[in-house]
């Protein structure tokens, strides 16, 4: 009565999310060859190369789990989660520090993998049947979220664990899992983000303070000082230009000098005369050299593409007659809307600096593969989540 | 294991919500894009231009002057110096790192090339520190060997740039140093609009002609956009809105060759020496003795030079031709003749010249010991009767002589276009009891009428009024553009017979009296010599002076020379306008004659005082 052939597996590849998931590689690639190419480090000059390799292995290995069904998968997602956690844990000790986080583990960024470790932990613990809804699977899930988010706090990355919190939301909230707690959870910490911010802001404009009562009024938000200076710089963005303000400041002016149209490939000046730091260019603010180059046109498509693809994901997942294959995709569909959001939004100074990377374009081994399995998992949704059609 | 059919929690609508928010979320971000990107470009281009564009100031070329003839006389030409490009030398980290690394290179082409270093570490410092992305020159005006073993050099000077820079050059030196001016190095005049970041220096007249037609000589100066990369290091240079052009080239009055030949005569002496054409008031030629190399004022004067040029007795940096004042002695007799003239004196009117003049104390002696006998007007000018013309300034008075020499233009400036020119002095009573509170006397008349006492004029003053009694009482304003158009300053109605008989007793000057050294071959010339006493410094000196026009009977140059600490204007002048006759109207055989584009003129030594005097001695 099953009939898997491969023929119609393939019948079932959804093509608009590989074509978007192949548009936005190459969009990476040919504008980390535009913010490498003037780089003085031969090795850093062919990063674009670096790029395009692990985006290919990337697409062999989509293409490998697509074919596989992922309900199968999912049986071994806590041998995934607790490689995940065990690598996260082997960071602070053995880990390498590069650009001001101890992230990186023999070369890859365990915090990356661990995102979709989590996503298919969550999916297979709110997706199996019989599956506790209730607050019990709340607060056991919000365990399993918690313990990696800390851990990668403690890197620190605020980003990574931000874009971790507002998965978990979206996908406790497709699951229906103990409402009121879940929304108790997002006010609260919606006041706390208030709280903060209040406090930073509080902190700068009160005329009365001693510098010792400002430092004490910071301290009590029990954030890292650098973590503290970004949201100063969000709230004051032109407290400290030449400072911790500077990366902001250039990536607006990047972006806002490209005009409608841009200055044309390889042509932008931020990156090219040094303002924008090569350090930043090729991953955390890829977005502002192309919206440089190829103006607000550019940065739409690359939106346009983002949003077909989340779309896609999403249209897969209400195709999908499982649970499992839905939060699958809920899951990737958020981790990777996040990502996109809070990037282009601190580009242009609607967020707090954070270094979080452009999914598929920000040059990043790690999250590359990531991205291309968690696709590879949607696809694998794709073709397994509804029945094969029978034939007669 | 399969669990198709199950009872689906996650729900189309929850899924739906998320997409809208996924789309509400970009949609905010498209709108911010826009704002950012569409609405506010402009803000952000303007930013991005501030912190990385950096104007640049480049002056025009300055114009060319040339004589009458069309020859050069002083031009722009490119000139070649060692830069160092900072930027292929920078070292990460502190500055201090870049700086001493272009400094080591600097010391390494200097042995390379063996020539001294030039520039202190702390103009390094401050070039690297403030004007990064401009190139650091380092030795200027170097010849085409040593730049070339730069060029070829085996040894790679990763920080040398050859650059070439415009300056100032003149072709002939000395020539006519006092007219053409020099040039200095300065900011030039900033261009409007935005802030300048940097500027290469222009050159500025600061004397002379350079000065005087500076404006239309200056090019105007272009911009250039250099855009700088975050560590300040050049990244690219644009063309500006503005582009650089040339400033206007001069074209002079002067005759190059009549120039020389009155340099050539003055060589040696401190004089002065004008040549006016009669017809119009252009300046064929005007000089000043000794002169200077005004090619060593480029590219920077040296301390040493300019020390020993302004501090030298000699005052070579004096234009004396139109800042000497000198008082004109025997060849302000025309003057006085062409007054008691206009007064209705009478020329046949005889005086007994004893050889010594007597008034209320005063003592005058003419030149002539033994006097000169009875004597009338025209004999007397060509006699230089000192005796003469001092009784006749006592009985024609004061304000006969003033009238007439206000009108000829002494005692204020000649409008000439050059700068600083000094009025000289026409003295009244009004001035004396101002200056010597004392009030005019008869015996100050006398002086003036022989040109002494107070009177005080140029050279140029004297050629004016030279170039008047040529063309038979046109004072033209003299000039050296050969575009202005002549400027008729005044016309004196003189009678004919006045002025010819006044031209008369000139021609007698230069024909059988003390003016005759001027005589050339076959050209008939009028003359006056003049040998003025004055009393400097307590020791009594002698300006001498010859004023001369040809020929007789349709001018076409009047000539003066002064010398001071000459002999006497006819032994030591008249021979040097002699010269300068032959080198205008060509003299068969004349040494006088050159070529015009003869480069350098070639040492020759001063004309040989002794000998003429000898002459002269035997004569009289």
């Amino acid at each position: 009565m099953r009939d898997w052939g491969f023929v119609k597996k393939l019948r079932r590849f959804n093509p608009l999310i590989l074509s978007c998931v192949v548009s936005l590689s190459i969009v990476g690639t040919l504008f980390i060859y535009s913010a490498c190419s003037i780089r003085e480090n031969p090795v850093l000059q062919v990063l674009h190369l670096r790029h395009i390799e692990v985006a290919l292995a990337g697409l062999a290995a989509l293409t490998f789990i697509s074919f596989l069904d992922y309900r199968k998968l999912l049986e071994w997602h806590w041998i995934s989660y607790a490689a995940g956690i065990v690598m996260l844990m082997l960071v602070p000790l053995i880990g390498e520090s590069r650009m001001g986080g101890q992230r990186w583990l023999f070369g890859i960024q365990p915090a990356e993998l661990m995102k979709l470790a989590v996503i298919l932990t969550l999916a297979q613990l709110f997706g199996q049947r019989g599956a506790n809804h209730g607050f019990k699977a709340f607060l056991f899930s919000g365990l399993l979220v918690v313990v990696p988010a800390t851990l990668i706090l403690l890197q620190p990355d605020l980003g990574t664990a931000m874009v971790m919190a507002s998965t978990f939301i979206a996908m406790l909230f497709a699951a229906n899992i103990a409402p009121k707690a879940v929304w108790s959870c997002v006010l609260a910490a919606m006041l706390l983000a208030g709280a903060v911010l209040g406090t930073v802001y509080y902190a700068e404009k009160a005329k009365d303070l001693t510098p010792e009562q400002r430092e004490q009024v910071l301290k009590a938000t029990h954030l890292r000082p650098h973590q503290i200076r970004r949201l100063q710089v969000f709230l004051f963005p032109d407290k400290d230009l030449h400072g911790s303000g500077y990366n902001r400041r250039q990536s607006e002016i990047a972006v806002g000098s490209g005009g409608w149209r841009g200055k044309g490939y390889g042509k932008g000046e931020q990156y090219t005369l040094g303002y924008l730091p090569p350090s930043v260019s090729s991953n955390d603010f890829i977005f502002s050299v192309l919206a440089e180059e190829t103006g607000f046109m550019g940065t739409i498509t690359v939106l346009l593409l983002f949003l077909a693809l989340l779309w896609s994901g999403l249209w897969v997942a209400f195709k999908c007659q499982d649970d499992r294959g839905r939060l699958i995709c809920v899951g990737v569909t958020a981790l990777v809307f996040s990502h996109a959001f809070i990037n282009i939004a601190m580009t242009i100074g609607m967020m707090p600096i954070t270094g979080l990377p452009l999914p598929f374009i920000s040059y990043g081994r790690t999250f590359m593969v990531t991205l291309m399995l968690a696709f590879g998992f949607v696809q694998s949704v794709s073709i397994h989540g509804r029945e094969p059609e029978t034939r007669f | 294991m399969e669990s198709y059919g199950q009872k689906i929690t996650v729900s189309w609508w929850r899924l739906a919500l998320l997409a809208l928010i996924f789309g509400v979320g970009f949609f905010s971000l498209a709108s911010s894009l826009h704002r950012v990107q569409v609405e506010e470009v402009d803000r952000f281009s303007h930013d991005l231009r501030r912190q990385s564009i950096r104007r640049k100031q480049e002056p025009g070329a300055r114009g060319r002057i040339f004589d009458r003839h069309g020859v050069c006389l002083a031009e722009t030409k490119p000139s070649f110096c060692i830069a160092i490009n900072v930027a292929e030398l920078r070292r990460p980290g502190n500055w201090t790192n870049t700086i001493n690394a272009v400094d080591a290179e600097i010391d390494r082409i200097a042995k390379f090339l063996d020539i001294p270093r030039t520039i202190s570490h702390q103009t390094v410092s401050n070039h690297v520190l403030r004007a990064l992305p401009m190139p650091l020159l380092v030795w200027r005006n170097l010849s085409h060997e040593t730049v070339a073993r730069l060029a070829e050099s085996p040894v790679n000077f990763a920080g040398a740039d050859i650059h070439i820079q415009p300056e100032r050059v003149y072709p002939y030196g000395s020539l006519a140093a006092h007219v053409l001016g020099y040039v200095r190095r300065d900011r030039p005049k900033p261009l409007p609009g935005d802030v300048v970041h940097f500027y290469l220096p222009e050159q500025v007249g600061r004397s002379g002609l350079e000065a005087q037609y500076n404006e239309l000589l200056t090019g105007s100066s272009g911009e250039k956009l250099i855009q700088v990369d975050s560590r300040g290091y050049k990244h690219d240079e644009i063309q500006g809105e503005k582009h650089v052009a040339p400033g206007h080239d001069l074209q002079l009055t002067l005759d190059l060759k009549i120039q020389r030949a009155v340099e050539r005569a003055l060589r040696g002496w401190r004089g002065a020496g004008v040549v006016l054409d009669p017809r119009n008031g252009e300046v064929l030629a005007l000089a000043s003795a000794p002169s200077y190399d005004l090619n060593s004022f480029v590219p920077i004067l040296s301390p040493s030079v300019w020390k020993k040029l302004s501090t030298s007795p000699d005052k070579p940096l004096l234009n004396r031709a139109v800042q000497g004042r000198y008082a004109p002695g025997s060849t302000f007799k025309p003057v006085t003749a062409i007054s008691a003239l206009m007064k209705g004196y009478s020329p046949d009117a005889e005086y007994d010249c004893t050889g010594v003049f007597t008034l209320a104390g005063l003592h005058l002696r003419c030149w002539n010991t033994y006097g000169h006998g009875e004597i009338s007007m025209r004999k007397a000018l060509e006699q230089s009767c000192n005796c003469y013309f001092c009784n006749l300034g006592g009985i024609i008075g004061y304000n006969a002589i003033y009238d007439q020499a206000k009108k000829l233009g002494l005692g204020a400036a000649t409008g000439i276009d050059l700068p600083n020119e000094s009025p000289g002095l026409l003295p009244t009573d009004e001035w004396k009891q101002r200056r010597l509170k004392d009030k005019w006397r008869t015996g100050d008349t006398c002086q003036l009428a022989i040109g002494q006492g107070m009177l005080l004029t140029t050279p140029l003053q004297m050629a004016v009024v030279t170039a008047a009694l040529a063309n038979r009482g046109t004072v033209y304003r003299p000039h050296l553009n050969l575009a202005d158009p002549p400027v008729r300053v005044r016309s004196l109605d003189w009678p004919t017979w006045k002025i010819e008989l006044v031209r008369a007793g000139m021609l007698d000057v230069a024909t059988f009296g003390t003016g005759r050294r001027v005589q050339t071959g076959g050209l008939k010339i009028a003359a006056k010599t003049g040998t003025a006493e004055v009393d400097r410094g307590g020791r009594r000196r002698k300006n001498t002076w010859v004023t001369a026009f040809a020929p007789y009977d349709a001018p076409t140059a009047a000539v003066v020379m002064m010398v001071e600490d000459g002999e006497s204007g006819g032994l030591t002048v008249a021979p040097m306008v002699h010269a300068v006759m032959a080198a205008i109207f060509g003299e068969t055989g004349s040494a006088a004659e050159t070529h015009p584009d003869e480069k350098q003129p070639e040492n020759e030594p001063a004309p040989a005082n002794g000998t003429d005097g000898e002459a002269e001695a035997r004569n009289a």
